[in-house]
């Protein structure tokens, strides 16, 4: 079989203007993108940049964008992609620097980010010898957490890397994720403490992209949502976000709706004076369009009192 | 040019656990990989970890299983040592945070996997060296230890006979360095990519041992090569565990199954299916009996990859399969301890051969033997890092390895390819040297490599750029594998008789007159030379 690639091209360093390379290559009928490239590098291209390692879509290192796609280039085959004729067009994954060509920055994108949230287990009992029974219903999730090959498709879909790469990222999120519910770890608060900090998982605008793109069915959102769960439930919940959260639900229950003037300004702190004073102009744009919530003067709505009592249902089963 | 007590190459399993342990034990360790560490081999261990943890096994059993699957080639002493560490090491993995699955009383399930007479392989689903790696790599982490991922070793630094250090290449950054060390702890895995296909990684390439056999250190019992026999032969070679077979799944051969295979080790389930397959009959797995809830809950992995790469459902079709290169049972020769016979120079997991494995080794004992003798190399490092003087590493080697590297890179037209020539020693060692061999088989191969070699020290590297230069990087693999397998088919003919994971057609028994040592390799004046080592009896 005979397939054309166009391929990204950029060389090392800030000002490097990316390009196109395309190869036309011939390849045996079950040939994968990978295979392509090593062969390409190895007869028409030795600069070609790309990475791989296990070949068998274990080990997420070769990761890039096939036809728009994200996918394993070890694992995409090039039989479908060839017989719809035109060029195949492999780039890098999106949301990331490039180094070289399809040569991600996974320092940057990945294991900095990762390293940053205490990705250890500091170990409740580092010496015992007797065999611990623990639930494997615990474990499983544990499990879940830890199949990530780290191939960083959840970051690649996230919607707010790319507006601020400081982001954490949902990747680096599952990894501290598979602590959470391990009885073996005692840094789970320390770590929740961690990821409370600005641009940690309150920076997660759960817009469920992660849990679309992640190949493993982790469900990356799912586990952000626990973890932020579970900070409340431990009485992490000293910042503006969980305090946004606290009000968001407190009015609900109180009104049947949201109370956005007290949301504002619950969210940052009765107390914290500049962070009310932030709040000032907009209140005051808000008020000559006619359009200010005026907080505390929040009439209850029809049905409100029903929606309590679900809200109590909730709080009792979580209880 | 950085100084540390211990240097660690290999960022597998073995690899960061003797760094832990290293560092327990006081020293300054770095630890150089190619490839990230959650990039590295240790992945693709999907079984189980061996460890004799239920109330029906002991030390004992389990010591007596590693023996068998030796066949008379293991030393008892390292066998016995290795059976009774080997519930604290795999204990210790749990305190660190691995999920091994769990019965219904909260305790560890335990597959029974291959040849083992007990249910003794804890496993983390299908993905148990997966898991086990991140676990290690988290611990590492907690350590502060640093790492230097994507560095490239590309040799030892030898001085008065004592290793002193290596130097690398940052690929990322394109520079060479010299790492300084009291020792050196090699665990760069196996070798087995000489051989296409190839159940393993692309960077599993033999570098270490190669360092280490350049270096004038034994290789030992390299030609025994374990195939893997559960792999689906297309794309790029797609293994299937054999924990499988434990569950219910089957090997049929013309739509019957094979019988006899239930607990048999992995070379006489390799023999029986090249034995179908010479019969002409068309060999596949069949997981059907499992049953599709029970298979996607056990094997998810699995079940993901074959529809992935094969476009087949585990839960309805039958998979081709045939015996692929898997890994070695061979490697430098050390110590329990790790320590090789040169000074300064240490090597754990699959690139080093202490005796425990003999001539196989029992299904499940890669991530036990990993944590096990990972942990002993460290401490053993560490304890002469301790006692050492300080490592006196010639300035002048630095430039001259950088001299060295910079003249294989040449514009001038080639013809040839790394690609080319790996291909064809691949396809070479598969048939010549693979699941079974001959004397006529051993030597063809044995010419075939000498002129792969020449055409190897022709060919040049094209890729002027310094940053991922990983044009360089096959070229210096090409040239582990080469080396290696040179050695791995002198090590094939040396041993006539069939024994374990070396089957030879021409010499089809066991001959316990001459068949009871191991087979070293060293290089002298650049060529392979064969020799033989007792079996330590206990």
């Amino acid at each position: 079989m005979q397939a054309k690639f166009s391929v990204y091209r950029k060389e090392p360093g800030a000002h490097s203007k990316p390009g196109r390379s395309t190869y036309t290559v011939e390849l045996a009928d079950d040939a994968t993108v990978m295979d392509a490239l090593l062969k390409i590098r190895d007869e028409q291209d030795p600069t070609l940049g790309f990475r791989g390692s296990c070949l068998h879509g274990y080990c997420g290192d070769c990761t890039v964008r096939v036809n728009g796609k994200a996918a394993f280039s070890c694992t995409a085959r090039v039989a479908p992609l060839a017989a719809k004729g035109g060029e195949i067009a492999v780039e890098p994954i999106r949301n990331m620097p490039v180094v070289k060509d399809l040569i991600s920055d996974w320092d940057a994108f990945l294991w900095e980010k990762i390293d940053s949230t205490k990705p250890w287990m500091e170990p409740k009992d580092a010496d015992g010898a007797a065999e611990p029974q623990i639930d494997d219903k615990l474990m499983a999730r544990v499990r879940q957490a830890m199949s990530c090959n780290y191939c960083g498709l959840c970051d690649e879909g996230c919607t707010v890397l790319p507006v601020d790469f400081k982001f954490v990222g949902p990747a680096a999120l599952t990894k501290a994720s598979r602590f959470l519910f391990d009885p073996r770890d005692q840094a789970t608060a320390e770590r929740l403490r961690i990821l409370e900090r600005p641009k940690g998982m309150w920076d997660c605008v759960h817009c469920f992209e992660a849990s679309e793109h992640c190949p493993r069915e982790i469900a990356p959102t799912e586990r952000i949502v626990e973890m932020r769960d579970e900070a409340f439930k431990r009485g992490i919940t000293n910042e503006k976000v969980a305090r946004h959260h606290l009000s968001f639900a407190a009015s609900v229950k109180r009104s049947g709706w949201l109370d956005e003037g007290r949301l504002a300004i619950e969210s940052e702190g009765l107390t914290n004076v500049s962070g009310l004073m932030k709040l000032l102009p907009t209140a005051a744009k808000a008020i000559a369009r006619g359009k200010a919530p005026i907080p505390y003067l929040h009439p209850k709505r029809p049905g409100a009192d029903r929606i309590a009592r679900i809200i109590e249902k909730a709080e009792a089963k979580e209880k | 040019m950085q100084e540390f007590d211990v240097v660690v190459v290999g960022g597998g399993a073995a690899g960061l656990r003797a760094a832990i342990a290293a560092k327990q034990a006081g020293a300054k360790v770095a630890l150089l990989s190619k490839v990230h560490p959650l990039r590295t081999n240790t992945a693709l261990a999907q079984g189980g970890i061996n460890a004799p943890l239920g109330a029906d096994d002991s030390p004992e059993a389990y010591a007596g299983d590693i023996l068998a699957a030796g066949d008379g080639l293991c030393d008892p002493a390292v066998v016995q040592s290795f059976a009774l560490a080997a519930a604290d090491a795999v204990m210790w993995l749990e305190r660190m945070g691995t999920p091994f699955n769990r019965g219904a009383d909260g305790r560890f399930d335990r597959r029974r996997f291959g040849s083992n007479s007990r249910a003794r392989s804890l496993y983390v689903d299908d993905r148990t060296g997966h898991v086990v790696m991140q676990v290690l790599y988290e611990q590492f982490q907690r350590a502060g230890i640093p790492l230097f991922a994507d560095w490239f070793v590309t040799s030892l630094v030898i001085d008065s006979a004592r290793c002193v250090g290596v130097t690398a290449l940052g690929l990322r950054s394109g520079t060479m360095d010299g790492f300084a060390a009291r020792a050196v702890i090699l665990a760069t895995g196996g070798f087995t990519r000489m051989y296409l296909p190839s159940t393993v990684s692309m960077g599993t390439t033999g570098d270490g041992q190669n360092l280490a056999y350049q270096a004038g250190v034994p290789l030992m019992n390299l030609e025994m090569v374990q195939f893997h026999p559960l792999v689906y032969p297309g794309g790029n070679a797609l293994m299937i565990s054999e924990a499988v077979l434990a569950e219910g799944g089957q090997i049929v051969a013309g739509g019957q199954p094979i019988a006899n295979l239930a607990g048999a080790t992995r070379d006489k389930i390799c023999m029986a299916i090249q034995q179908a397959a010479r019969d002409g009959a068309a060999v596949a797995l069949d997981l059907t009996m499992i049953g599709g809830q029970r298979l996607r809950a056990r094997f998810p992995q699995t079940v993901e990859l074959l529809r992935t790469v094969a476009g087949l459902d585990a839960t309805k079709d039958s998979i081709p399969i045939r015996p692929v290169a898997h890994r070695p049972v061979g490697g430098i020769e050390t110590t329990i301890a790790g320590q090789t016979p040169m000074h300064g120079l240490f090597a754990c997991g699959e690139c080093a051969c202490n005796g425990l494995n003999g001539a196989g080794r029992l299904a499940g004992n890669i991530l036990t033997e990993a944590v096990v003798f990972g942990a002993r190399a460290g401490e053993a490092a560490a304890a002469y890092a301790k006692a050492a003087s300080a490592p006196s590493f010639p300035a002048e080697r630095l430039e001259e390895e950088k001299k060295r590297l910079e003249a294989l890179v040449s514009t001038d037209k080639c013809e040839d390819t790394a690609g080319h020539i790996h291909a064809e020693l691949g396809a070479l060692m598969d048939r010549n040297a693979g699941a079974i061999r001959d004397a006529a088989g051993l030597q063809a191969a044995r010419d075939r490599i000498h002129a792969l070699k020449e055409r190897y020290a022709r060919l040049r590297v094209r890729n002027q750029s310094a940053i991922y230069n990983y044009d360089l990087v096959a070229y210096l693999e090409l040239g582990s594998m080469l080396n290696l397998a040179e050695a791995l088919v002198v090590a094939a003919a040396a041993r006539k008789e069939s024994r374990g994971a070396h089957r030879r057609s021409d010499f089809p028994a066991r001959d316990d007159r001459t068949g009871i040592s191991h087979t070293v390799v060293t290089m002298v004046q650049g060529a392979p030379q064969a020799d033989t080592r007792a079996v330590v009896a206990l």
